[in-house]
């Protein structure tokens, strides 16, 4: 028996949450996030536990980490000084990427400029054709006269993309022997290992951005390992994945295009588990921070993926738990336009100076200051003492765009916080329409420092009746890598219709994606408990250019089913899009492969019940919908399972403040979720 | 605005929710892969009027903000709950442009009183008629291309109309993609009635009346105040198709733009009379058409990006269009492929506004690369392939800050291209080249940017090629402040071979095994004196392979060696350069191809043309303007003055020639 530590370093603060394996009690923690010495924060936070908790390093068994190192070096652009080589006469592909512009209305709008410039790409002459047949062996001389230019550009990583290498990866390894053999200093990535999927841009842009990161990631993830070794923490520290899973830091060392967005969905997969522990199979997970919220779509309890998921400018195409990030948060800059209209977002306080009511130096309003002057906020302190609140810096910077509104101060609080809701609509709207969901048979599920700050007023805004407030808001996703499952993603480009006479080719590539999963489980991985086995492919009808993710039954791979694997394509189809053709040939883009390895999952210990309501610290009065209302003020901790109450109501705890508007019954379960319910 | 500006910004977000999720909507459900490829398809929430009010930003066709359904709504007499109007005819109301695009309105009922209408459209692949798609220059009128519904109830009281729908479907080529589509449409229109009872139970059907009407005020007022931004004064631009039909003479649109205040006029006197060829544009001559905004919404939104979208913004301006000429040509002439001169016009509207902002606008953007489209026989399997392989386009000219976009950009920022590995996976052709064409960005201080090139080997016999939208192989983007013209686009059969063929704006070709196609687009105009380009960025350029030392020597004056720039030598050489050619103070640079046009064709011959030709019967303008042409020509140098004189005697050679005409006069 020992603690089990999950970590997940954001922007302005790292997150601690501690389970207890005998007890099964959770602890949290929140310490300020030191990027200029990343790693230093989690010896500072793990000092602090023991000093709280009694928890010593060396009884720490289990220990994962979400970080943003690879996503800040990106935005940062402080990357390592990365080449590409290229089929010749395609070294344009970063450049020309796939046309389209992200603002079509705005004639200066731009692709970002690319991770590797044009100078840096260098062409090299081979062919392989679509089929996998190689028309033209590498070149070795292209290859020696690209080396002289990555020579001198002082390049000190390539990357080989060559066209249709997922088919056949040969002409990138013989271009890696080259190298190897000639610039043995050099750091290589083939495009066909990072993930050998078929469009050249994407397989590109995805294996330059792993390039870019990786010897970054990699000593940060070396040094992590020393400080916990330091520090005496006998576990080998396991980081989070984009993909929910986690994978050792060992591997991550190599394979950290894996882990660019590991906190995220990390939150995703404590969201999930909260959801299925609640009973809200489908749930909007919803997770403010300071100057972003990240919705996730939770159907039947699971987490929704995809591919193409944005890391600072750039998009990657390795398979990743789908959140839309929207860019308003607890910081986001109240102002008012030329024409007098109030206007919130985008622009964001951030964490420096942070809102005005954080007394840093903020002058413009944020909607935390909002929630300050409507009486919300303020009476107690945030992020374990981190900040200090200043209810009147926040009336000030309120008053400075009240004036020209015309408004009383606590009118245009309530008014910033209306249309920053009104804002999160508009973008939840566009997520529902894109899954074909209906958000009222939703239950939203708040969480990050400002989540159940905000969550009432975007319930009533989709027409969601239920909120979830989970026990530990500020920390879920350093929760979500303590249940996290080992798992990794394999994939292979076939390009085949499905019928009988691909049957064969079907098995044999599933198996031999089944040979290369179980290896990464057992051999790379080291683990040694039960496992699965995911069996899906990407389908289309001909003459489609967008594929589905089907899963397949490994019955139907064995028997050469291809009429079962039609079928279920057919019935993805007609979910996704609402209509299927039963007559239309179908192909098979990708086969795919997930192996998970079953983590053991904390069990959460249930919380003290009780029969009585539960009494309230304190009155006071806020202000929303345009009159000022009591409200009851609770203690997180003090509510007990069973416990109801009806709105208006404050709840504190160490991490966030639960905002309940009228209207919103509050109710604590079993394991100390708040359920909040509108009344109908 | 009668509501409370709270209010309103809230409003704002929930009719723009619901004009994201129908668009979604129609997205996720329609059938065809054109629509979700193309992305060519509107939706949007109007006025009981049939104004636009509010509409998608991120899904979706660009040139509809300024869409009025008036036309169309009062073309049917009474409405149901539950009705569904459609129509595809450019000629009844001048709401559809062109014979693909199928419209469709509901009205949304409060308590028996229409409180607005919800509307889209979808391009649809074929809707039947003389070629397969329905498109094609060679096309003189609108019946040859397609089936034409007039505005028709689909829907009556939530029943389809089979009778309509049988009819429609039995004129179409793909009929299950179209009532496929058709669905889609229906649903998006759904979820935006369900959207609008959702705000209605919200707001109260009074806010939101006076919502929509307080959101076309803000557009508009938003719009007003970027105008006052601009200088009064008139500008004049004016620019070319190479050919109003295959083979043809050029085509001209032109504006003088007039900025008073906070508001500006549109004349297009001076552009040409209607097509015998399918480039009009189909407006009805209405002083705010959709087709003739576009341009102003990219220049508005460009200088103010906050700009809430919708037709208020369109209040800002007014239209004087000549009867019978191309942006406002009279039934039945052919309107199919407008998309070509339409995107032409948006260059004109921006030219003519970047005369009045020349520090807040960039030069002219890249055009003339086609759709490509394939059809060619898999050697393995014998099935024939069609398939659209890519968009060939180019960048966003110079601007006063940067470089323009490369390979996309400006106007043409919404098409999307297929990856190579597609392409070759999907089509038998093998691909031999994609990327950015070298010393295609016109040169300035902030270079144009470049265009696409493609260039691909066919693999079996009796290869058909299609490249609709061929242009700008004469005549190309324009220069500003000194910064020079881009590159004419290129299209050219087996090049570098002893039979290399220039295939200028062809655009159908058959060809066989072993022929190379090569396609670009013309590249975008420079913004700026190229000899005040930073020496390091041409040699970056140089690096990229996006410029030849040869070009940065010529037409930057910098001088390199060694991999690095020759300080003294190019300060000498761009001192010589500036000593050859003397800045000449002109606004615009064009291309040697233009230039020596409008020594022939000057202003005073294009006014009096102009004239003479709007004193003719419509049906005459075409003829008589290629007869006077082929005067022009066949006129020795010596004897052209420029003044219209020429034109002149021309026409009335014409006029004596033909006393069919003569009787008329």
């Amino acid at each position: 028996m020992g603690y089990r530590v999950g970590v997940d370093i954001g922007g302005t603060f790292t997150d601690f949450c501690v389970f207890d394996e005998q007890t099964r009690d959770l602890h949290t923690l929140k310490v300020l996030s030191t990027p200029d010495r990343p790693g230093a924060e989690i010896i500072d936070g793990l000092t602090e536990i023991q000093r709280r908790y009694g928890v010593t390093p060396e009884s720490v068994v289990y220990f994962t980490h979400g970080t943003t190192v690879g996503v800040n070096t990106v935005i940062q652009r402080r990357g390592v000084n990365l080449c590409l080589i290229t089929t010749r006469e395609f070294e344009d592909v970063l450049e020309v990427a796939r046309l389209k512009m992200p603002d079509p209305y705005d004639l200066f709008s731009r692709r970002p400029t690319p991770l590797v410039p044009r100078e840096k790409v260098f062409g090299v002459v081979e062919r392989v054709l679509a089929d996998g047949t190689v028309e033209h062996e590498v070149d070795e001389a292209s290859v020696l006269a690209a080396l002289d230019g990555i020579r001198a550009v002082g390049g000190e990583a390539v990357v080989i993309a060559l066209l249709h290498s997922y088919r056949d990866p040969g002409n990138e390894q013989r271009v890696r022997e080259i190298l190897e053999r000639e610039a043995p200093d050099l750091s290589i990535l083939c495009s066909s290992a990072v993930w050998p999927v078929i469009r050249e841009y994407e397989r590109t842009v995805t294996s330059v951005v792993a390039g870019y990161v990786q010897p970054r990631v990699a000593g940060y993830l070396g040094s992590l390992q020393q400080a916990l070794k330091s520090v005496g923490v006998p576990a080998e520290p396991m980081i989070t994945k984009s993909n929910g899973g986690v994978m050792s830091a060992e591997l991550g060392k190599t394979e950290c295009v894996q882990m660019l967005l590991s906190g995220t969905a990390s939150g995703v997969i404590g969201a999930s588990h909260v959801a299925r522990l609640t009973g809200s199979d489908n749930t909007m997970s919803f997770d403010v921070g300071g100057t972003s919220a990240d919705v996730a779509i939770i159907l039947d309890g699971q987490p929704q993926y995809g591919t193409g998921e944005m890391i600072g400018e750039f998009p990657i195409y390795v398979p990743t738990v789908s959140v839309t990030s929207i860019g308003e948060g607890g910081g986001s800059i109240a102002w008012v336009d030329r024409l007098g209209v109030l206007k919130v977002g985008p622009e964001s306080a951030g964490s420096i100076p942070g809102p005005a009511c954080y007394d840093r130096g903020g002058e413009r309003p944020a909607i935390t200051d909002a929630f300050v002057v409507c009486g919300f906020l303020g009476g107690a302190e945030l992020g374990y003492s981190a900040v200090k609140m200043n209810a009147s810096r926040a009336e000030i910077a309120i008053k400075t765009i009240a004036d020209r509104l015309g408004l009383g101060s606590r009118e245009t609080a309530e008014a910033i916080i209306r249309i920053a809701a009104s804002g999160m609509y508009l973008e939840v709207s566009k997520l529902v329409s894109r899954y074909g969901v209906d958000p009222r048979d939703f239950s939203l599920l708040a969480f990050g420092g400002a989540g159940p700050m905000m969550a009432c007023y975007l319930a009533r805004e989709l027409g969601i009746s239920r909120i979830v407030v989970p026990l530990t808001p500020g920390v879920l996703s350093a929760f979500g890598g303590l249940i996290a499952d080992v798992k990794n993603d394999f994939i292979k480009t076939v390009f085949t219709d499905v019928e009988p006479a691909s049957a064969e080719a079907l098995r044999a590539n599933f198996r031999e994606l089944e040979d290369k999963a179980t290896h990464w489980l057992r051999e790379q991985q080291g683990f040694t408990g039960e496992a699965q086995l995911l069996f899906s492919a990407d389908m289309r009808y001909r003459g489609q250019s967008f594929e589905i993710e089907t899963p397949l039954e490994r019955a139907w791979i064995e028997s050469g089913d291809t009429a079962a694997m039609a079928g279920a394509f057919h019935r993805e189809h007609e979910r996704v899009y609402e209509h299927a053709d039963l007559d239309a040939p179908c192909q098979i883009i990708n086969q795919r492969l997930v192996i998970v390895g079953d983590s053991p999952k904390p069990q959460v210990a249930t919380i003290e019940q009780s029969g009585e309501p539960p009494t309230p610290l304190d009155r006071m009065p806020v202000y929303f919908d345009g009159q000022t209302h009591q409200a009851s003020l609770y203690r997180r901790a003090d509510l007990k399972a069973g416990q109801r109450f009806a709105g208006p109501a404050v709840i504190l705890q160490d991490d966030c403040t639960t905002c309940v508007l009228g209207g919103f019954t509050g109710e604590v379960d079993p394991y100390g979720n708040l359920i909040l319910t509108a009344e109908s | 605005m009668a509501i409370d500006p709270v209010t309103l910004e809230i409003l704002k977000n929930h009719c723009r929710a619901a004009a994201e999720s129908m668009a979604y909507t129609l997205y996720r459900t329609a059938h065809s892969t054109f629509v979700k490829e193309t992305e060519d398809f509107t939706t949007g929430l109007t006025t009981p009027q049939g104004l636009t009010f509010a509409t998608p930003t991120e899904l979706g066709a660009t040139w509809f903000v300024g869409l009025n359904y008036a036309n169309v709504i009062n073309a049917i007499d009474h409405y149901d709950e539950g009705d569904i109007a459609m129509t595809n005819d450019p000629y009844s109301g001048y709401v559809c442009t062109h014979s693909p695009d199928m419209h469709i309105w509901k009205p949304v009922f409060h308590e028996g009183e229409i409180v607005c209408f919800v509307v889209g459209h979808i391009h649809n692949t074929d809707v039947g008629g003389a070629v397969p798609a329905s498109l094609s220059r060679t096309l003189s009128e609108v019946h040859q291309e397609g089936i034409r519904i007039p505005p028709t109830k689909i829907v009556q009281k939530g029943e389809v109309n089979q009778e309509i729908l049988n009819v429609l479907l039995a004129n179409v080529r793909m009929p299950e993609q179209n009532w496929g589509d058709l669905k889609a449409q229906i649903a998006s229109v759904n979820t935006g009635e369900r959207r609008v009872h959702e705000m209605i139970e919200k707001f109260g059907v009074e806010t939101f009346k006076e919502g929509i009407a307080g959101l076309l005020d803000y557009a508009e007022a938003q719009a007003r105040d970027i105008m006052r931004d601009l200088p009064d004064g008139r500008y004049f631009f004016a620019d070319y198709l190479d050919e109003d039909v295959a083979g043809g003479y050029p085509c001209r649109i032109a504006l003088t733009l007039d900025i008073h205040g906070d508001s500006c006029t549109f004349d297009f006197t001076g552009s040409d009379p209607q097509i015998e060829g399918s480039v009009n544009m189909p407006t009805g001559g209405a002083e705010r058409h959709a087709l003739m905004m576009v341009g102003l919404v990219y220049v508005l939104y460009s200088l103010n990006p906050r700009l809430f979208l919708n037709s208020g913004v369109c209040r800002v301006c007014r239209c004087i269009m000549p009867d019978g000429t191309i942006v406002n040509p009279r039934f039945p002439a052919a309107v199919g492929l407008r998309t070509l001169s339409v995107q032409r016009l948006q260059g004109v509207i921006i030219g003519a506004f970047s005369q009045a902002a020349p520090d807040r606008l960039p030069a002219g953007p890249a055009s003339g690369g086609p759709i490509m489209n394939v059809n060619t026989i898999d050697n393995r399997t014998g099935r024939r392939i069609v398939a659209s392989i890519d968009p060939i386009t180019g960048g966003a000219g110079g601007n006063p800050k940067e470089d323009g976009t490369e390979g996309s950009g400006a106007n043409s920022s919404f098409l999307k291209n297929t990856p190579v590995e597609i392409n070759e996976a999907e089509v038998p052709i093998k691909i031999l080249r994609y990327g950015l064409a070298r010393d295609s960005g016109g040169p300035g201080k902030h270079r144009g940017g470049m265009a696409t090139e493609l260039r691909f080997e066919a693999q079996a016999p009796n290869t058909r090629i299609t490249a609709r939208n061929r242009d700008r192989s004469r005549f190309t983007s324009w220069g500003v402040l000194g910064g020079r013209a881009g590159s004419q686009s290129r299209f050219l059969l087996n090049p570098g071979t002893d039979h290399e063929e220039n295939l200028g704006n062809t655009d159908i070709l058959k060809i066989g095994p072993g022929d190379v196609v090569h396609i670009g687009s013309g590249g975008a105009g420079g913004w700026g004196d190229p000899l005040e380009r930073d020496p390091e960025a041409v040699l970056t350029d140089v690096n990229r392979q996006m410029v030849s030392p040869e070009s940065a020597e010529r037409d930057y004056g910098v001088v390199i060696a060694g991999g690095s720039v020759n300080p003294a030598a190019t300060e000498a050489r761009r001192a010589t350069l500036r000593a050859e050619r003397p800045t000449d103070g002109r606004f615009f640079h064009f291309g040697p191809e233009r230039i020596a046009y409008e020594a022939v064709w000057t202003d005073g011959n294009y006014t009096a043309l102009t004239e003479l030709l709007a004193g003719l019967p419509v049906h005459w303008r075409f003829f008589v303007k290629h007869r006077i042409f082929e005067a022009i020509d066949a006129l020795p140098a010596e004897r052209r003055r420029g003044d219209g004189s020429e034109v002149r005697s021309s026409y009335e050679q014409v006029v004596r020639r033909y006393p069919q005409l003569s009787a008329l006069l």
